[in-house]
């Protein structure tokens, strides 16, 4: 194989080639259809609408400890259920990717923690990020504690939640806090 | 001028000994020994009259300088002298003492220069100190000068490298930032060996060049290789400098360590290229076979990865030998000390780079070492590590600036010097520009045009350059006195130039400095979620990226390397204790400080992610509590115990609490306690800080009463099944753990199982240690009149602090209460009708109660029991409560009433009111049952809980005394 024009439209190669060589992007088709053999076509000339579902992913044993694997999944799906089509499975990586601009990381962050997707971090977003980091093993006291202490220090509107400004105000804030977000691949 | 009156008078001295010139080169090796504090050697010196010449010998191996040779027979001739004659009442013993008291004397002056310095906050803050000890330097080289007409001390490269680096990369390797040093790691690596390589060479072709556009003067002798190898060794950054005058300027964290990593990592490079244009110069430019290029870039990669290796080995030697260092606590530091250094000196005995070994020594070592060792030798190892490199570097910039007055051996060329100032400063700039520009594309956050500044002109020269210069052999370098003469110029120029006009650029420029704030709970959490987030999208795509490959290695050293490396009370989830330790510390303290909020777990580093983050936030309860609370103790146990009291009422509310958090407390106490019952004199201040705590508890305890109600339920199944002896081995786990400890009261230890003891054998020490009772005898002497002070404290604090916990208070102080008592009282089978629930909670109460003192932990296993018998009875009635107490009235009653029913009544109304006054009366009945037997007790137990903590309160106080007293009164 190895060609790439066997896979993708040059139309397609261009809209994903946000930051990624299309070397890289052949790369991650095999992975994506690696992951589901049977499912994934190696043709993708034709846009067949394949979806990988969450199950996939989400019980792969490198993942099994991962705390934010449903949550990853599901804010990067279009279905907003952890099914993930190609076109999700590579936007993924382009968000993380070196190249992304740092707001569309933030962006991204944002929307992980943002669990019921109000477009707000809320307390119940908050204590639901610390109990999957903890594993559960903070008090509900702690818990709130922590909680309100992460409200107080960056809610600049002061209307008990994150709003995503607050958010990437915090970031710019700290110009070495996306440092680490990104992946290469 | 006035240090410099000492110096005269040595000097004095020494030509009246001896000949002039061998004094002088016996003392200077040994005013470097001196700096080389890493105490080893000091030692050696003050012992024995000839200690000159071992560093003189040492110096000319490293340094091959022809000075050497001489120390030896003058300081032999100067001995024979004066032990010649016959016997004088006083003698004059310079000779005798000469070397350390030089030593000493230099010390001295550098560090009177540094307070002098420190009295103008005005001069200090706009004069980098190392542009001001340069000064000094010469101006004390002026007056030797002048007087002795010859120079008589010199930065020596052998005691330069052998001692007054080492402490300085030594302090730097083991305080290093790991985190962002390894996020940083390529860059750091790209300009330390690519920007040094690109400078080495340029600078020297250029150089070269110049020659042969005659520019620079005919008489500067020297082919290509000389030239190549002049810019070898004054391209590299030097880390001396680089802290002296980073550290002042307080730019960006990501930008110090780039600049000071690269100083550090370029060493190898240094080296290697050093020596292989040595060699190259001295064959013969001619002579020189591609093969030997070859083997030049061979020796580069063994030079580097072998230097790494060598620090790795010692550090896991390292970390290895502190594991059993349990018992000579003393000489923890020490070890540290010697085995860094080791690794410097090995490394430099395989001429490997002795800078990375180090600095990868430091690095590695670090966690398991923080880990392993006692909080003391913690401070004392990070005082003595900073002093000793404060000196150093002080000690280097002074002898610097006399280096710099010696006229032999200075020869001046302007075209050289002007055209090297030129070219280190245009290559290193272009140098920066072009690989920021390359490494931009793979970071995140790229380097901006500010970073390239403040880089290109941060790259200090300083006393690598001049040791290194100083080594070169005048015989084959026709050119050394120019050579040198240049570099002294370059690093005055980069020492003093840029490091006096960096701040203001910095401040012009508007670099980012660092912010002194400690990261917030945001990043904290974030920084947490992202790496979850990231190496989650890694392995989806099944990448081994940096993130998988950091996983992997947290797994590896969480299942592997802590195991080996670390202590095994430690390691189970010690480091946690260990970073919580910290976070406590320092938030105490920082809360004293400045009232603020605190949280600055981010340099610690933890195996585990998860529990890393659990931690930080259990800091944050720690400072909630501090900051409405008792801002006052700054005792780590203090901190503890309010934290614990925290997490037991967590645990309660949520059984989410994990056995973890309460073992490793307890053990890490218990091998703590130690030390605390050493400590005499905080012991008081312990007790009263207890018993406040317990006392807001007790205060909270109304509410708790109601929850103990619910538990009723449970304590009764678990009585069912421990009704007798044999059926407690039955229960699970958890119940069992704490029937291990409580074990260790003298009257329940049938009750453990072999299996417990031996898993917890290490600890024992410690808990046996702790189990008595004493206590009670203490609280009825002490407490009385500890408890009006207390309790005034406590009405306040306790109230804001720690309403929620009352449940776990009362646990405490039952504890407490019963430490002495309970033993007595409560049967094996008392522990078995205890709640997992509860015995959870109780644990972790009595963990923290360990912090306090090492004695109330065992007590608290008790109290668990009687709390559980009380409940029980009440729940179940009689039967339950005649099992338990073996045969007691009492403890049959649902209510528990017992002989002592008054007092107890009382002291229940009172423990709302006035705590002080029930937990004087609850102590004394125990202490009577105890004597008389155990069946009244329990019931006593029972029927307050309040009570008993209170008396435990009282009772409480400093572990260690309760220990002894306990077991001689029972």
């Amino acid at each position: 194989m190895g060609n790439k024009q066997t896979i993708f439209t040059p139309q397609q190669l261009d809209a994903y080639q946000v930051g990624h060589s299309a070397r890289r992007e052949a790369g991650l088709f095999y992975r994506y259809h690696n992951l589901a053999p049977q499912l994934v076509p190696l043709d993708y000339t034709s846009k067949p609408d394949v979806k990988l579902p969450y199950e996939l992913i989400g019980s792969m044993p490198e993942l099994k400890d991962n705390p934010f694997r449903q949550r990853i999944a599901q804010v990067f799906s279009e279905d907003g259920e952890g099914n993930m089509t190609l076109d999700d499975f590579l936007d993924m990586f382009s968000a993380l990717s070196e190249m992304a601009p740092r707001d569309l990381k933030a962006y991204y962050a944002f929307k992980i923690y943002d669990f019921n997707d109000d477009d707000y971090i809320c307390k119940s977003d908050l204590e639901k990020t610390l109990n999957k980091l903890t594993r559960n093993e903070l008090t509900e006291d702690e818990v709130r504690m922590v909680c309100e202490k992460v409200i107080d220090e960056s809610d600049l509107d002061n209307d008990g939640r994150l709003s995503l400004e607050d958010f990437q105000h915090m970031i710019v804030r700290a110009p070495d806090f996306l440092s680490t977000f990104h992946i290469r691949i | 001028m006035l240090f410099v009156t000492p110096l005269l008078l040595v000097t004095a001295v020494g030509v009246a000994a001896a000949d002039l010139y061998g004094t002088e080169a016996s003392v200077r090796p040994e005013t470097a020994v001196s700096a080389a504090p890493p105490a080893t050697l000091s030692a050696s010196p003050a012992a024995s009259p000839y200690p000159p010449e071992e560093y003189a010998e040492a110096g000319i191996a490293l340094a091959r300088s022809a000075d050497a040779h001489d120390p030896v027979e003058t300081t032999d001739s100067g001995d024979a002298s004066h032990h010649g004659g016959g016997y004088k009442i006083v003698q004059w013993e310079w000779s005798y003492v000469q070397t350390p008291y030089i030593i000493a004397i230099w010390i001295l002056v550098a560090s009177v220069a540094k307070i002098l310095f420190h009295f103008s906050q005005r001069v200090t803050t706009v004069v980098p100190e190392s542009c001001l000890l340069i000064l000094l330097g010469l101006v004390l080289g002026g007056v030797v000068l002048i007087a002795s007409k010859k120079q008589l001390y010199q930065l020596e490269p052998g005691l330069f490298f052998l001692f007054l680096l080492p402490t300085i990369v030594g302090d730097a390797g083991y305080f290093m930032p790991s985190r962002l040093f390894f996020d940083n790691l390529g860059t750091i690596l790209v300009y330390a060996v690519v920007g040094t390589l690109w400078n080495a060479f340029c600078t020297g072709f250029s150089l070269y060049g110049m020659k042969l556009a005659g520019i620079i003067d005919e008489k500067v002798e020297g082919g290509m290789m000389e030239f190549l190898l002049f810019g070898a060794l004054i391209s590299a950054v030097d880390p001396v400098a680089v802290l002296a005058v980073f550290e002042e300027v307080h730019v960006n964290e990501t930008l110090f360590i780039i600049v000071f990593g690269e100083s550090l990592l370029n060493d190898a490079v240094t080296v290697v290229l050093y020596k292989v244009f040595i060699s190259f110069v001295e064959v013969g430019p001619g002579n020189v076979q591609t093969a030997d290029y070859f083997k030049g870039v061979a020796s580069f990669l063994i030079v580097n990865v072998g230097g790494t290796l060598v620090g790795l080995i010692f550090a896991v030697l390292l970390a290895f030998v502190t594991r059993f260092t349990k018992r000579v606590r003393i000489i923890e530091p020490l070890f540290i000390f010697l085995l860094v250094y080791l690794a410097y000196l090995t490394a430099e005995l395989f001429s490997l780079s002795a800078i990375l070994s180090m600095t990868f020594c430091g690095i590695g070592c670090n966690k398991y070492v923080e880990a392993n060792i006692s909080q003391k030798s913690r401070t004392t190892v990070k005082y003595t590590m900073k002093t000793l490199a404060s000196i150093a570097e002080t000690i280097i910039f002074i002898f610097l600036g006399i280096s710099a007055v010696d006229k032999s051996k200075w020869a001046w060329d302007t075209g050289l010097v002007s055209c090297t100032l030129i070219f280190i400063f245009v290559f290193r700039a272009l140098g920066v520009i072009g690989q920021t520009w390359v490494l931009n594309w793979f970071r995140l956050v790229p380097l901006d045009k500010l970073d390239q500044v403040v880089m290109s002109y941060g790259g200090l020269r300083g006393a690598v350059a001049f040791a290194l210069v100083v080594l070169l052999d005048g015989h084959k370098v026709k050119a050394k006195d120019y050579f040198v003469a240049t570099t002294i110029v370059v690093i005055f120029f980069t020492v003093m130039f840029q490091g006096l006009t960096i701040k203001p650029l910095v401040k012009w420029l508007k670099v980012p400095r660092s912010t002194n704030s400690k990261p917030t709970i945001n990043e904290e959490i974030h920084e947490r979620a992202f790496d979850h987030i990231l190496a989650a999208v890694e392995d989806i795509a099944g990448l081994n990226g940096y993130h998988h490959w950091r996983d992997k290695w947290e797994q590896f050293d969480k299942n592997y390397l802590s195991k080996l490396l670390m202590r095994k009370s430690v390691y189970h989830k010690g480091e946690l204790w260990e970073v919580y330790q910290k976070i406590n510390i320092r938030d105490a303290i920082s809360v004293i400080d400045q009232g603020g909020n605190v949280l600055s777990s981010a340099r610690l580093s933890l195996p585990s992610m998860a529990s890393r983050t659990s931690f930080s936030e259990v800091t944050n309860v720690t400072n909630y509590l501090r900051e409405n609370g008792s801002g006052v103790c700054l005792d780590l146990q203090v901190i503890d115990t309010v934290s614990g009291g925290k997490v037991e009422e967590e645990t309660e509310t949520h059984h989410l609490l994990t056995g973890n958090l309460y073992k490793p407390r307890r053990r890490y106490h218990a091998h703590y306690s130690r030390h605390f019952m050493t400590v005499g004199d905080k012991e008081r201040q312990d007790r009263e800080v207890f018993q406040r705590n317990m006392r807001s508890r007790l205060e909270s305890f109304k509410s708790t009463r109601h929850k103990a109600k619910g538990r009723h339920k449970k304590e009764r199944s678990q009585k069912k099944r421990k009704g007798s002896d044999a059926k407690e081995q039955e229960v699970n786990g958890k119940p069992r753990r704490n029937v291990s400890w409580q074990d260790t009261d003298p009257v329940t230890a049938p009750v453990d199982s072999p299996e417990e003891r031996s898993e917890e054998e290490a600890d024992k020490d410690e808990d046996v240690g702790i189990t008595f009772v004493a206590r009670k005898h203490e609280t009825l002497k002490e407490p009385l009149k500890e408890r009006p002070k207390s309790d005034m404290l406590e009405v306040y604090q306790s109230l804001a602090v720690i309403p929620p916990s009352p449940t776990c208070a009362e646990k405490h102080l039952p504890w407490k209460g019963g430490g002495g008592t309970l033993p007595v009282c409560v049967s094996m089978e008392t522990t078995k009708i205890i709640p997992i629930d509860l015995q959870q909670a109780w644990n972790q109460s009595i963990s923290s109660l360990e912090s306090l003192a090492s004695p109330p932990v065992q007590a608290e296993p008790q109290h668990p029991r009687v709390r559980a018998l009380s409940r029980a009875e009440a729940a179940r009635g009689g039967n339950s409560g005649g099992s338990d107490s073996g045969g007691s009235g009492p403890a049959q009653d649902p209510r528990f009433h017992f002989p002592n029913d008054e007092e107890n009544g009382q002291s229940l109304q009172q423990q709302e009111s006035q705590p002080l006054m029930s937990s004087m009366k609850p102590p004394a009945p125990p202490q009577v049952s105890s004597t008389q037997g155990m069946g009244r007790r329990p019931p006593t137990f029972n029927r307050n809980p309040c009570v008993y903590l209170r008396s435990l309160v009282s009772a409480s106080p400093p572990g260690s005394e309760p220990r002894s007293r306990g077991p001689t009164q029972l």
